[in-house]
């Protein structure tokens, strides 16, 4: 029986089939894979074509997209700071539910903190969490502006927006880092391949 | 069956503002290019996830969107919506490529909920494991989501006031929603005592999706039970608000399972799961 945070008279439930049985029965080694960057850097982008890909290779992922999320599980937190945090914190774990449920788990969100995603780090066991930093210029994320976002930022109608008034942190050290060559962008297709080599070498994709 | 071969990109059609309290949601449809034989004589249309088909003849293709009778829409699970919500201003909704129907493809299952209500001691986190057990053998993928395991990392933040209790089942309700979506068999074990809540999380899932199950075991044999000695801690007053001792339980008015089956008492872990399991079979989950 333990307390963990305000939870008292808590008691941890094992069960039989675990996670290296689900593993077994999915051919696959689980992780989470944390796509982050500014907004407009293509992580979205890339957790799709990455999902697809896998799929393609029998492969069983789920995608954990910032936006949705925010419309279910963190739809009480807002862009504050601390809501910020509190929404890294719930998605990390989140996925460390679907990582010990056997699935590549592709969580995609800005999470500009270094100390928030560090965090998210420290919850996955043996190395299983896959930090892909979208190095995307701002200004290149400026001028996609998917959602229009940059321009209500810009005009004052968005207070404290990643990039222009609130700060992104980038990582120190990622596993991979998605960036443009000679000023060219990798298309969706070949930033998932490159993600996909990862996981295959690290063995994530084989039945160990 | 035709099968889908192609999907051409979705194209926007409407128009939206900013200046306002209220953002006008931004639909996008899809166009499905479906190539029939000359001799079909009837087409029936049908779609597993609330997408919206008609059915037009092919028309030549165009770079603007066209409104017109001869467009063909297919809308659903791609829609595309800049939206208000809650807190959170400025959020879209992402059309993620491989859906849920491939997933179930894939597992030869079909995604939902199994909600194990009832008393601390009711035998719920017990009933999980042999659920779990019973769904491997049969090569199906289930996860456990155990109130006390999901306090250890989720939820840490909450404690067992009613508020907390509310917010602690409703993550709960939404993550089991996502794994779900991910096309696993998720068995929430949770104390869930009020009413209200449990049944928010039923109207979070597409009908059917959502299946209670209720372990209905008087208190007087959860107490004798009391396999954590928290019964012994609340009678003594060491624990305050402690379900069944001195905060309600409200048992389900229309669960979809009531265990143990009446007449059956003493019926072991294992055949309760096949009562479940049963009841999966029936209703097609465990199938693609």
């Amino acid at each position: 029986m333990s307390t963990v945070g305000n939870s008292t008279n808590i008691f941890w439930q094992e069960s039989p089939v675990g996670k290296l049985e689900r593993q077994k029965l999915l051919h696959q080694k689980s992780c989470v894979v944390w796509i982050t960057g500014l907004s407009g850097s293509g992580k979205s982008t890339l957790a799709c074509s990455l999902s697809r890909e896998l799929f393609t290779r029998g492969n069983l992922s789920y995608v954990l997209d910032g936006d949705n999320l925010r419309h279910g599980l963190n739809q009480d937190l807002g862009f504050k700071a601390d809501d910020r945090t509190e929404n890294i914190r719930r998605v990390g774990e989140v996925a460390k539910l679907f990582a010990d449920a056997g699935l590549i788990c592709i969580a995609s969100l800005i999470s500009p903190y270094r100390k928030d995603r560090d965090s998210c780090r420290a919850m996955l066991p043996d190395a299983n969490f896959i930090e892909v930093f979208m190095n995307m210029p701002l200004t290149l994320c400026e001028e996609r502006d998917p959602k229009g976002l940059y321009k209500l930022a810009r005009a004052g109608k968005i207070k404290g927006f990643t990039g222009i008034d609130d700060p992104y942190e980038p990582p120190l050290n990622c596993e991979i880092e998605i960036k443009q060559k000679a000023g060219v962008c990798p298309t969706p297709g070949a930033m998932a391949g490159e993600v996909v080599t990862y996981l295959e070498e690290k063995g994530y994709l084989q039945h160990q | 069956m035709v099968v889908l071969k192609s999907v051409r990109p979705a194209i926007s059609c409407s128009s939206f503002g900013f200046d306002g309290d209220q953002l006008v949601p931004l639909h996008k449809v899809s166009f499905v290019n479906l190539t029939l034989p000359a001799s079909l004589l009837s087409v029936r249309l049908s779609s597993r996830n609330n997408a919206k088909l008609s059915l037009v003849q092919a028309t030549k293709e165009s770079s603007t969107a066209s409104t017109n009778d001869s467009a063909a829409v297919f809308s659903g699970e791609n829609l595309h919506q800049i939206a208000t919500n809650g807190k959170a201003t400025n959020i879209v909704w992402h059309k993620s490529s491989v859906g849920k129907v491939h997933r179930q493809e894939v597992l030869q299952q079909k995604g939902c909920v199994i909600w194990i209500t009832g008393l601390s001691g009711s035998g719920k986190s017990t009933l999980a494991c042999a659920l779990c057990q019973a769904l491997y053998s049969r090569g199906k993928l289930a996860y456990i989501l155990d109130g006390d395991n999901v306090r250890h990392g989720l939820n840490r933040d909450l404690s067992f006031k009613a508020e907390d209790r509310a917010e602690n089942i409703r993550r709960i309700g939404e993550v089991a929603k996502l794994f779900a979506d991910a096309g696993i068999i998720c068995i929430a074990s949770v104390l869930s005592p009020y009413r209200k809540d449990r049944y928010a999380c039923r109207s979070l899932l597409p009908e059917g999706d959502f299946i209670e199950v209720f372990m209905n075991v008087p208190l007087q044999i959860c107490e004798v039970r009391d396999p954590k000695g928290l019964y012994k801690l609340a009678r003594a007053g060491k624990i305050n608000g402690f379900t069944g001792i001195d905060d309600p339980y409200e048992p389900p008015l229309n669960c979809e399972l009531e265990l143990p089956q009446k007449g059956n008492n003493c019926a072991s872990p294992c055949e309760m799961a096949e009562i479940v399991i049963s009841y999966l079979e029936e209703k097609g989950y465990l199938q693609a």
